[in-house]
């Protein structure tokens, strides 16, 4: 897979700087898994926070900080659990694993909630930083023009979308903000299912959910 | 190929003015002077070595930790807690992916990440080693140390627009989000990420100019 659309570089800097909510660092991390191009893009923004790290101005540490290191320095503790790394062949029914503990492992244990005809949705628990969710749209939906009030960053999983700014496949992002006006169409053949963030209150959740909203009972 | 084509359209129009002022090739020279005391602790626990970092690297640490708004006491515990990751890790830091000032920025990072974010489901990431590339060799590495320069990095950042360093200063500093910076200064959502890829342009070409 190698993904056409990509994460703002803005959106990348902020996942550097540690400053993206955490609805939209989980997609992000989604994205990285399957993208060199976006990993490259990373380092070099992680290469830009380690110049101003460098750069700054030392701040005293407290007087036993150095004692304290050393003495640390013989300690024997097991090591981290192994990192863990996305298979390279990845089960077609696996979730991208920054997504598992939101939403399960598997699509086929997915429990989608019905929102408005053709269109299903989870909404990720305990996420206090934006929005996250999962939405599945039938083949073949046109989503009328809308604009954002927000930012929304969408991955899509599987199926397909066209719009304005091109086709969008299983692994593209589209990284919109509230100067983006467009017309989703998903593709004909299997339902397109996307995770999304958005920083919007929930009420104004996102381009699908919004256009959705007198349909559904908040 | 994107990534080409890209680089060299932002190099091209920056390129004039940036030779009016003299490079400073101390930066390359530090990276390189860091990276040997690593391949000492990696090969042979050379304490001397590791304090050496320790003794340039954690009180600026300690600062970028307490600019995000993390609490004196609070930093110094992430500050050791890194040290002492690189110092357990080291055999694992390779000078030819990242230098030894983004290696630990990157684990600085992720430890502040895991400390405020108190959702349950938030995977902890751990060392900042996950996406090094380390092992995808096919590829002629145009992420690879080796064509970063420091000192061309050093000088896009002084040379940065003042309205543009203050953005990037707010989310490396201050770790605050577009919304709340758009809200901060006034300005539309757009604009804020629009000026950030930017300045993250300038900042790329630099750390790509030819020497």
């Amino acid at each position: 897979m190698r993904p056409l659309h990509h994460p703002d570089e803005a959106t990348l800097v902020s996942y550097s700087a540690g400053a993206l909510p955490t609805a939209f660092a989980v997609l992000v991390s989604a994205h990285l898994g399957i993208c060199r191009h976006c990993r490259e893009q990373l380092l070099d923004a992680d290469r830009t926070g380690g110049m101003l790290m460098q750069q700054r101005e030392p701040a005293p540490l407290s007087a036993g900080a150095r004692d304290r290191m050393l003495a640390r320095l013989g300690e024997t503790r097991p090591d981290p659990p192994p990192l863990h790394r996305v298979p390279v062949v990845a089960d077609p029914d696996c979730l991208p694993a920054p997504l598992q503990p939101y939403f399960g492992a598997t699509y086929g244990d997915l429990r989608w909630r019905m929102i408005a005809p053709g269109v299903h949705r989870i909404l990720a628990d305990g996420v206090t930083g934006g929005t996250l969710m999962l939405l599945r749209i039938a083949p073949g939906r046109r989503v009328p023009m809308h604009g954002h009030a927000a930012n929304e960053l969408t991955l899509v999983l599987q199926g397909a979308y066209d719009d304005a700014l091109g086709h969008f496949a299983p692994g593209d992002v589209a990284d919109l903000d509230d100067e983006i006006e467009h017309q989703p169409v998903t593709a004909p053949g299997v339902p397109c299912i996307c995770a999304a963030a958005t920083d919007a209150p929930l009420r104004f959740s996102g381009r699908f959910a919004r256009l959705l909203q007198p349909l559904i009972r908040f | 190929m994107i990534d080409t084509d890209q680089a060299t359209s932002k190099v091209t129009p920056l390129g004039a003015a940036r030779r009016l002022s003299p490079p400073s090739p101390h930066v390359a020279a530090d990276a390189r002077y860091w990276s040997e005391q690593m391949a000492a602790v990696a090969s042979r626990r050379d304490r001397d070595g590791f304090m050496r970092i320790y003794d340039h690297f954690a009180p600026r640490l300690q600062r970028y930790l307490l600019g995000l708004g993390v609490a004196q006491a609070s930093a110094e515990e992430l500050v050791q807690e890194a040290m002492l990751r690189v110092w357990r890790r080291a055999d694992l830091f390779d000078p030819a992916r990242a230098s030894l000032a983004t290696w630990l920025f990157r684990i600085a990072r992720n430890l502040y990440i895991d400390t405020i974010r108190s959702e349950p489901n938030w995977m902890p990431v751990q060392d900042g080693l996950e996406w090094l590339d380390s092992e995808a060799a096919s590829d002629p590495a145009s992420d690879a140390e080796a064509f970063v320069d420091h000192a061309g990095l050093k000088q896009a950042i002084d040379e940065l627009p003042a309205a543009q360093a203050r953005l990037i200063r707010m989310s490396y500093f201050e770790a605050k989000a577009h919304r709340e910076i758009a809200a901060e200064l006034n300005m539309p959502l757009g604009t804020v990420k629009s000026s950030l890829r930017r300045a993250f342009g300038k900042l790329q070409a630099g750390m790509r100019r030819t020497r």
